[in-house]
């Protein structure tokens, strides 16, 4: 057991190295030049040297990635181009709306989507069943910004219910920071939601054939007490796991979405960056996310034997 | 009646009446038809798609003026007779920019489906057979795959020129491992197949094993995976645009069009909607289309999912 988790732990060393090399590499491996392409279409040869020089570009390509990855060992995520700040600075002040958004929309989403699901396999081939799937058709199809606009038009512009846009930090109170986030944690939810309802449904269809729902019926155990206690237990894994690879989506989704609704989080931040062509920026918002996931990943997978005790490694 | 017997029976010779079928006989329409019958979604999904294919292509024809032509009198007009999706801020057509816009999201769409399939598909031929190279490509897609898909293309496009060829290689970057994943997994699967060591007992050669005997299996997967990407490589695009990364301003993309309709949603949400209800249609259609593949090529799916 503690042997597995020391060697899952240092298996993602691997992964992590060849996610920050490859985010590292897309500098070279970017059609034309893209130190001309970011420094813009008025540029001088000059601006061009020096933004040449300040992304490294200059150097050896081995030189300046190992003198890149010490730097991020260090925590130093390079400096903005166009503000000079360092960007870990940048990606601290803004990280709290992006966190915020994601938690709301993941527990939101988990909460609809498992007894969505659960309720479709118990019900197959019934009207729910079908309703449910359509959802889930729908979901995948609507992109979030189209769900972001519905949902604002409707609910804040028509009905007036909710604020149309704009993030109230979480230390000015639980009720003006959850008001402005539903909308946003609903509209990026609409995928991931439609994600987990169909493997959960997948994996209980899988499970309530199994003879222990049989001889758990047959002793007079309650159909809910069935479906929540015997059945979902065993399909905990697989659902988990597509939570855990679902966040992805998340991720994508969050930085669309905070344009919709105009917080000012990470999303926010990488979208000025693309204007800016600040890439210092970019670089250092794809390797935190990069990382997040993976850890996160990590954490479910250390997880497994918490769902199902069977797990032994 | 029955017309099968001539001659009369003799006198009091009883036989039994003849017997209708009890069911009438499955009428299991044969050919393409029949197909289509049977396989609704891919009917309303393959139509939509032919449907959208065929705004794209006659765009030039079907659009009222061109979408790219500025009429700063004209500007935010309401959907009318004469713009029947209305005007945008700078006047131009929204209804000839919306069909118009079919031409990028479908050209982005389906270039990254093939050329995400054909690259995933040698990318996991390779892997699933040679076991060296194995490790380390596989590797080596964990770590792309921990890369957001959205953020990597993101990342993609801020270093070069924004233009549909780049979309399209940035969107394709962001697709491959999870195609090569998927052919190695049936590769692998494939590969202990008795038929397999069959050809292998027999004497055939490793490439033509692959040619006559991996490559086949693989194709329907692969075609069922394709459509999903193509779907989800639309999403990206017009993303990728919204945010300002994507195709250049100047060409119509539902992606752009809705960017441009941004600052003005609150007081003219038709220049949003309209791009964002073709987008959702198209992409439905592609899904549906994938949805109703997966269950014919693959029945014991079907009933699971």
């Amino acid at each position: 057991m503690f042997a597995y988790i020391v060697r899952r732990i240092l298996a993602t060393i691997p992964v992590m190295a060849i996610v920050a090399l490859f985010v590292f590499s897309l500098l070279y491996i970017a059609p034309g030049d893209p130190a001309a392409v970011i420094a813009g279409d008025q540029a001088t040869p000059a601006d061009v040297e020096r933004i040449r020089a300040s992304l490294g570009l200059d150097r050896p390509y081995l030189v300046r990635f190992g003198a890149w990855l010490w730097d991020i060992l260090r925590g130093d995520l390079g400096t903005s181009i166009f503000t000079n700040l360092p960007v870990a600075t940048m990606i601290q002040q803004r990280i709290e709306p992006t966190l915020s958004l994601m938690i709301v929309t993941l527990i939101l989403a988990v909460s609809i989507a498992v007894p969505m699901g659960v309720v479709a396999a118990w019900r197959q081939g019934t009207w729910v069943d079908r309703a449910v799937m359509g959802f889930a058709v729908l979901g995948f199809s609507v992109p979030v910004f189209v769900v972001g606009y519905v949902l604002a038009y409707v609910f804040a512009l028509e009905l007036d219910w909710l604020p149309v846009q704009g993030y109230t930090p979480f230390s000015r109170g639980f009720g003006p920071w959850i008001e402005n986030l539903i909308l946003p944690a609903v509209a990026l939810g609409s995928v991931y939601i439609a994600l987990i309802a169909r493997i959960t449904r997948a994996t209980m269809l899988e499970v309530l054939q199994q003879d222990y729902i049989r001889t758990a019926k047959a002793k007079g155990v309650g159909q809910r007490s069935i479906l929540f206690m015997h059945a979902l237990k065993n399909a905990a894994v697989p659902i988990v796991t597509v939570i855990g690879i679902g966040i992805a989506l998340l991720i994508g989704g969050a930085v669309v979405t905070e344009s919709v609704f105009a917080i000012p989080g990470l999303g926010r931040l990488t979208v000025d960056a693309i204007l800016r062509r600040d890439y210092p920026v970019i670089q250092g918002v794809v390797l935190l996310f990069s990382f997040i996931y993976v850890l996160v990943n990590l954490a479910i997978d250390l997880a497994y034997t918490l769902f199902d005790p069977r797990i032994r490694y | 009646m029955d017309g099968g017997r001539t001659a009369p029976l003799p006198p009091g010779v009883n036989v039994a009446p003849e017997m209708g079928d009890i069911m009438p006989p499955v009428k299991a329409k044969k050919g393409f038809i029949g197909f289509l019958r049977r396989n609704p979604t891919i009917a309303i999904g393959g139509f939509l798609v032919l449907l959208m294919v065929f705004v794209a292509v006659f765009a030039p024809y079907l659009a009222h003026r061109d979408p790219t032509a500025l009429a700063p009198a004209l500007r935010t007009r309401e959907p009318s007779a004469q713009f029947w999706f209305g005007t945008d801020m700078l006047g131009r057509d929204v209804y000839s920019r919306v069909l118009h816009g079919a031409r990028v999201s479908l050209t982005v769409g389906f270039s990254v489906a093939f050329c995400a399939s054909v690259i995933g598909l040698a990318i996991g031929l390779v892997s699933g057979f040679i076991r060296l190279a194995d490790s380390i490509i596989m590797r080596f897609m964990d770590g792309m795959m921990s890369i957001p898909p959205i953020l990597l293309a993101i990342a993609l496009m801020a270093l070069t020129r924004g233009s549909v060829g780049n979309v399209v290689l940035a969107i394709t970057i962001a697709e491959i491992p999870r195609v090569s994943r998927l052919v190695r997994g049936v590769v692998l699967s494939l590969r202990e197949q008795p038929y397999v060591d069959a050809a292998v007992a027999s004497g055939t050669r490793t490439p033509m094993i692959i040619l006559r005997h991996i490559l086949p299996n693989t194709l329907a997967p692969l075609t069922v995976q394709a459509t999903y990407i193509c779907a989800s490589a639309m999403i990206t695009e017009a993303i990728l645009s919204f945010i300002g990364a994507g195709t250049p301003p100047i060409i119509p993309s539902w992606g752009n069009i809705m960017a441009e309709g941004r600052a003005l949603w609150q007081v003219k949400p038709y220049i949003v909607f309209f791009p964002a209800v073709f987008l959702s249609i198209t992409v439905l259609a592609v899904n549906l289309l994938g949805d109703g593949l997966r269950d014919a090529l693959d029945p014991r799916m079907a009933k699971r999912l």
